[in-house]
């Protein structure tokens, strides 16, 4: 029952929003944290190509980050296959794309 | 301790029809009301542009009222979307000066400029100036601003002395509110309505100083004789604002924070008076609540039901809530409980406005599996009515009672707030 008188408590209860308002104040939200994919250089491409052959050979688990527009994602686990020709990867049963790879660690931590 | 804020409250005047004056040059220099249709009960004034305000047409009244006092009175139907983009156009606005902006309404918002004051060499008044001078070229809509330490004087700053001002500012600074805020009448006391501005001159406080020199034991005290026990929190409440102390924050995402429930409440064209037609419109809100609480993947247990009589001056109807042996969001489900409490509480009086509300959430992914109910079945059929209705809008797949002489359904698909989209 104190709601009203903690932290925003006051302005919550007391305010008039039309729930059609809030959506889209909440879809803009969305936006503001849109982030564009980073461009890697081919220095940055060889080391991930290294890190996922070594994964796919030596059967050791491998971290990628992966790109997308409002979340954190990380591909964890062991690569499977490699079908280069179609720019994808496969990592326990799943298919990824190849060009949504951002970054890539070895179970060691080793940098991109 | 913590450095002195400055928050802003920016409110737009006359917002709907300033939108649509902005739009349309052939309303310039012409009294404009924005009002609901008038075919409906809904036909009163939304907003009045300061032109017709001056020629006594006042907000809340009826279009007839306002065009006998200014018969050349233009009147413009809403156009809610449009006032939503405008509005979140101006919280854009803000947002370049500063992260820290809550909107408050759909034509106020708060904002928290601390940290970026020193770009305007500390000077908060030209800070403003600067930001309703881009407001008004980029929207056309005038923004007053009221400034404080924190969101209440913020607020009541606006309200009471930066409407009134020529520059549209003001500073309210709390060191001297015994010379501003503090000689105001009680009624402009924010969150007092008639009824406690009655209850408090009874107390023998006529002014916000009278209220914020009350000590807080003696108010509750005072609210605890008429109000009972369970006025202390209000009490505080009251004197908090009346005595300019208010320590929370300006909250960005406030408005992404789960809700406790969702709800939905219609005004009806006319006085329903039988059973059968209320029940429709129960279950198209029912319908309307149990979708949106699908889309957040919430199941609710407490269903609450009311009805209001017509005659808001001499109250009838009831508001009753029921808690459900499980959690869920399939309509039927709630539909019939919804019905119980109805046919257990409505008095036969005609009926006004009906809302229906689903709270008391958890999470819809994971729940109780029933033995003796269909719930599966339902659940499946709702989830394609859903996808439809996501694709085609609201009436593409409509209950059969929506065809009906009571259903509102079709008319309230096309509105935001009760007003035209």
């Amino acid at each position: 029952m104190s709601k009203k008188l903690q932290g925003n408590g006051l302005w919550e209860s007391s305010r008039m929003m039309l729930p059609e308002h809030k959506l889209e104040l909440i879809n803009s939200a969305k936006e503001l944290k849109r982030r564009a994919p980073v461009e890697l250089d081919e220095h940055e491409w060889e080391q991930i190509e290294r890190l996922m052959t070594e994964s796919y050979q030596l059967r050791q688990p491998i971290e990628l980050r992966m790109y997308h527009p409002y979340e954190e994602t990380k591909v964890i686990g062991t690569v499977d296959r490699i079908d280069s020709y179609r720019g994808r990867f496969m990592v326990d049963g799943e298919w990824f794309e190849i060009k949504q790879i951002e970054g890539a660690e070895s179970e060691g931590g080793d940098a991109e | 301790m913590a450095v002195k804020r400055t928050v802003m409250l920016a409110d737009c005047q006359s917002f709907y029809a300033s939108v649509e004056k902005s739009q349309n040059p052939d309303y310039a220099g012409k009294p404009i009301v924005v009002a609901g249709d008038p075919e409906r009960r809904s036909g009163i004034v939304l907003a009045a542009c300061p032109l017709a305000k001056a020629k006594g047409v006042t907000t809340a009244e009826r279009v007839g009222e306002a065009v006998a006092k200014c018969p050349e009175l233009i009147v413009v139907r809403p156009r809610m979307a449009e006032y939503i983009r405008v509005s979140l156009q101006i919280s854009d606005i803000y947002r370049s000066y500063t992260d820290l902006v809550e909107p408050y309404s759909i034509d106020e918002q708060f904002i928290d400029v601390t940290g970026s004051l020193h770009l305007f060499g500390g000077n908060v008044e030209t800070m403003a100036r600067h930001m309703q001078q881009q407001v008004l070229s980029e929207t056309g809509i005038y923004c007053r601003f009221g400034i404080a330490e924190n969101k209440i004087l913020a607020k009541t700053a606006c309200d009471n002395f930066a409407k009134k001002n020529a520059s549209g500012l003001y500073v309210l600074e709390k060191e001297r509110l015994a010379e501003s805020l503090w000689k105001l009448p009680i009624s402009k006391l924010f969150m007092a309505g008639n009824r406690m501005t009655y209850h408090f001159h009874a107390m023998g406080i006529e002014t916000i100083g009278d209220l914020a020199a009350t000590p807080l034991d003696r108010l509750k005290q005072l609210m605890r004789r008429k109000f009972g026990k369970n006025s202390d929190i209000n009490a505080e409440l009251y004197w908090r604002i009346a005595s300019g102390v208010d320590d929370s924050p300006v909250t960005p995402g406030t408005h992404e924070s789960p809700p406790q429930s969702i709800g939905h409440q219609m005004t009806l064209p006319r006085d329903y008076g039988t059973l059968e037609e209320i029940k429709v419109v129960v279950l198209e809100l029912t319908e309307l609540v149990c979708q949106r609480c699908r889309s957040k993947g919430f199941m609710g247990q407490v269903i609450a039901v009311g009805c209001q009589g017509a005659d808001f001056d001499r109250p009838t109807g009831f508001f009753r809530q029921f808690k459900m042996a499980d959690p869920t969001n399939v309509t039927n489900h709630v539909y019939r409980e919804a019905v119980r409490l109805l046919e257990r509480h409505w008095d036969g009086n005609p009926v006004r406005k009906v809302g229906v509300t689903l709270g008391q959430f958890s999470n819809s992914e994971q729940y109780q599996l029933s033995l003796f109910d269909d719930r599966e079945r339902f659940m499946a059929l709702e989830r394609a009515t859903d996808a439809l209705k996501e694709k085609y809008g609201d009436t593409v797949i409509m209950r059969a009672v929506s065809m009906t002489h009571a259903g509102q359904a079709r008319d309230r698909s096309g509105k935001i707030g009760g007003h035209y989209k």
